[in-house]
């Protein structure tokens, strides 16, 4: 028998950005908030300090920082005829897990979503005709406008001291920004971070081409920072180990630098970490969430009551919650009905090796995971797709976030694939290459989507999460015309060598492509489509909230930390100012 | 590419503050560096502008162990080029070390430099600090203070505080009077150089922290008794 505890007010499901910042105004506003966590507690001092946290083996290729998938996998095929397989090696994408989430070891990527995101459908029909969809793309709106979440971009990019050069403020184009951005009210909190040689290299190549590059914004700060919760970063030192890896030097914006410290000072919120949430629990109706059952970590099965639940783990965690709670219908390919699992989205990425002379210095290492150069012409609906027949688009860039040795050794075709010959290869190349990222939307297909998994089990005994994926042939289109983009800017670098990339069939795990995994437990106006409403409350049971970027209907151009963060405040302000006054359904369907 | 190399670049960019800012501040000597004219000017100066720098931080580099004057042996070049071009430009001052830096020339500076970069001096057996303000200085440079928002010294200083040459100097056996004045430079805004960095960890210690890393880190370093005799 579960051991039964003392009600509280509102329990979270993890404690990383959405949870920690959750918490935070929650306990703030008087509530008795319990953050759950299954992965252990750490901090800056002492956990995240040098030598140790440059171990490249033991954070890059073993993956120390994320999901421990021998307990808990996920498995995974590329379509329903065949058997899905659990992942036990992490390569495509990367759950984190621990105090902080993968909100720990991000790259710092900090851009907004365009107007058009997220209207999607709407914008895409009016300005192409419907004839331009594939007939298994599923695209939504969002139920939420950019000019809604503004604000809450505002006060999120805020909160984390994001640097970077602002494009357009109001309506007014910024000389030196990204003409494409969404308008913002203000400039960026700190100024852009510094241009290292690549993306000066980049920038040349880019502009004599008439594109239009712009400094990445990053929330790997380029001066000291201090935010209004009164706790400061400090400056970036480019040591090249930001994905994968935490901050050493709490220049990178995470809930441990930014948000935790002043959480832990509130005796309202008590964190309980190396706990397993097993389920939602729900009352009779079934339309009421009477608390969570989890496995701490002695192995004991604790029930948790709670007036409000809030799922605020990593997307794919989020919608298997739902699934094994039994919140919502399961969504079904095959009649196209049920909306949990529905519309799950990942990222269409892809890139180019830029093979430059010898004497030309690189200095790859000398890197932060943010300070790219780059041009979002080819994103989003940046350019006329009526001719092109595919709808979405990718940002391109010279985004290198490290030169560590494991990871980082280009060689151009027709290298030996070991020995001497490879070896010298390496020596030859390190220092004279540039990667080129190509990253972008993923299109929601009905073919894509995620269930319980009727063969594999955790080590709780419940079913792993199963992702049924392959990229829709539109985003293939769509990769396949920008990485031609990219070889010409590659060239006009001043290349010797361009290897061209850009995305094909099938999707495979077994390479790292992005960790910004959405959808499936969608956001929408229509609860027949959606399983959360505008505000992220669950449509069956409103006192449970599922937040987070598996509310995104379809993923956008860009890496989505900010767009989660918007959106977190967008819900805490539904939820502070409208529900807590009268709980029940924020929307009437 | 080491681990070490790797860090050490990317600090030397952090450290000057803005990519580039290396050739917008140092005019480029007309010729490679000449560590024994760097020696001659130790021992003897240039007449009449510029003592020898051997009077107060000795041939060896060692200085004369009191912390009124830093030891400089094996600092390497960029780094103690980059202090004379401070002390010239006001970035740091200095009632000595101003005039000298504004007196030598270019070329000059950078000999010297690379004379005391590659002199390997002995450290002085100097009695060791309070262990327990050695003790506190130890966990500061290790591990850091989460509650102050503290990160290690080492992160940034190399293990050991050995140094992250060539942007970060070695603190392991610096002496404790100079490390402890430079952190109350930077406490209360003498010292602007690398102040991004260093200005900012500065406040966050008290003078207790202050007398602990600096006792810490001279002790990090000591002579290495010599050898007994065999009989």
């Amino acid at each position: 028998m579960a051991k039964r505890l003392k009600p509280v007010d509102v329990v979270t499901i993890g404690v990383g950005l959405t949870g920690s910042l959750m918490a935070l105004e929650l306990a703030r506003a008087g509530l008795k908030v319990v953050g759950i966590e299954r992965g252990a507690p750490r901090f800056t001092v002492p956990d995240f300090q040098s030598p140790a946290i440059h171990d490249e083996l033991r954070f890059s290729i073993r993956k120390a920082m994320m999901q421990d998938n021998v307990k808990e996998a996920v498995t995974f095929r590329n379509a329903p005829d065949q058997s899905a397989l659990p992942i036990r090696r992490w390569e495509s994408f990367l759950p984190g897990t621990g105090l902080g989430g993968a909100f720990v070891h991000w790259n710092g990527q900090s851009f907004r979503f365009q107007v058009a995101d997220f209207i999607y459908k709407t914008h895409i029909e009016q300005r192409y005709g419907k004839k331009i969809l594939d007939p298994e793309l599923t695209i939504q709106d969002w139920g939420v406008t950019y000019a809604e979440l503004e604000p809450h971009y505002d006060r999120f990019e805020y909160l984390c001291g994001v640097s970077g050069k602002a494009g357009n403020i109001k309506g007014a184009i910024q000389p030196g920004g990204n003409p494409f951005e969404a308008p913002r009210a203000r400039g960026y909190p700190t100024p852009p971070m510094k241009e290292p040689y690549f993306g000066a290299l980049f920038r040349e190549g880019a502009a004599t081409l008439g594109y239009h590059p712009y400094p990445q914004p990053s929330a790997n700060l380029s001066q000291p920072y201090t935010n209004a919760e009164g706790l400061t970063l400090q400056q970036c030192v480019f040591c090249g180990f930001c994905e994968r890896y935490a901050c050493e030097h709490f220049a990178k914006a995470s809930p441990q630098t930014v948000i935790l410290p002043v959480l832990f000072k509130n005796p309202n919120f008590e964190l309980r970490t190396n706990c397993q949430v097993l389920r939602i629990n729900l009352d009779s109706t079934g339309k009421k969430a009477t608390g969570i059952t989890y496995s701490d970590a002695a192995g004991a099965e604790v029930e948790q009551p709670a007036d409000l639940v809030l799922i605020t783990a990593f997307p794919l965690n989020n919608v298997r919650m739902l699934l094994l709670s039994g919140i919502g219908k399961p969504y079904d390919p095959k009649s196209g009905e049920g909306v949990v699992g529905r519309n799950y989205c990942y990222q269409t990425t892809g890139g180019a090796t830029v093979f430059l002379d010898e004497s030309i210095n690189v200095n790859p290492f000398m890197a932060s995971g943010a300070n790219g150069t780059m041009i979002d012409d080819f994103g989003g609906d940046n350019f006329d797709h009526g001719p092109l027949g595919f709808i979405g688009g990718q940002y391109v860039g010279a985004i290198m976030t490290n030169g560590r040795p494991i990871e980082f050794h280009p060689t151009p075709p027709g290298t030996p694939k070991w020995g001497l010959g490879w070896k010298e290869a390496v020596a030859r190349h390190y220092n004279h290459t540039v990667l080129l990222q190509q990253h972008g939307t993923s299109t929601a297909s009905r073919l894509n989507y995620l269930d319980l998994d009727p063969t594999y089990r955790d080590a709780w005994g419940l079913p792993l999460l199963r992702m049924t994926f392959d990229f829709p042939e539109n985003d293939i289109r769509m990769s396949q015309y920008v990485a031609d983009k990219v070889v010409e800017i590659g060239h006009a670098m001043g290349a010797k060598t361009v290897i061209r990339g850009g995305t094909k069939r099938p999707y495979t795990t077994t390479v790292y492509q992005s960790t910004h995994n959405a959808g499936g437990a969608i956001m929408g106006d229509d609860p027949k489509t959606s399983v959360v409403n505008r505000y992220l409350q669950c449509w069956d049971v409103p006192n449970v909230f599922s937040i987070g970027a598996s509310a995104f209907p379809q993923n956008g151009t860009y890496n989505y930390s900010m767009t989660i963060g918007a959106l977190t405040y967008w819900a805490l302000d539904a939820i502070k100012n409208k529900y807590l006054k009268a709980p029940g359904p924020l929307v009437h369907a | 590419m080491s681990r070490e190399l790797t860090r050490t670049l990317a600090a030397a960019i952090a450290s000057v503050g803005v990519v580039g800012a290396m050739h917008a501040h140092a005019q480029s000597p007309s010729r490679p560096p000449d560590a024994g004219r760097g020696a001659v000017i130790a021992a003897q100066g240039v007449a009449p502008r510029v003592p020898a720098c051997a009077q107060c931080h000795a041939f060896d580099g060692a200085s004369e162990g009191s912390g009124a004057f830093p030891r400089i042996a094996g600092q390497s070049t960029y780094y103690l080029g980059k202090q004379m071009r401070d002390f010239a430009s006001g970035v740091r001052t200095d009632a000595v070390m101003t005039p000298i830096g504004k007196a030598l020339s270019t070329e000059e500076v950078a000999d010297v430099a690379a004379y005391y970069a590659t002199v390997a001096s002995p450290f002085l057996p100097l009695k060791s600090g309070d262990p327990t303000l050695v003790k506190r200085g130890e966990q500061l440079a290790q591990i850091g203070d989460e509650s102050k928002h503290l990160q290690s010294c080492d992160d940034c200083h190399g293990p050991g505080g050995a140094g992250e040459p060539p942007a970060i100097p070695y603190l392991a056996g610096q002496y404790a009077h100079y490390i402890a004045f430079q952190l109350q430079m930077w406490q209360r805004g003498f010292r602007k150089s690398s102040p991004d960095a260093m200005e900012y960890i500065a406040k966050r210690l008290d003078d207790r922290d202050v007398a602990a890393v600096a006792a810490y880190f001279q002790q990090a370093r000591t002579a290495t008794p010599p050898a007994q005799p065999k009989e």
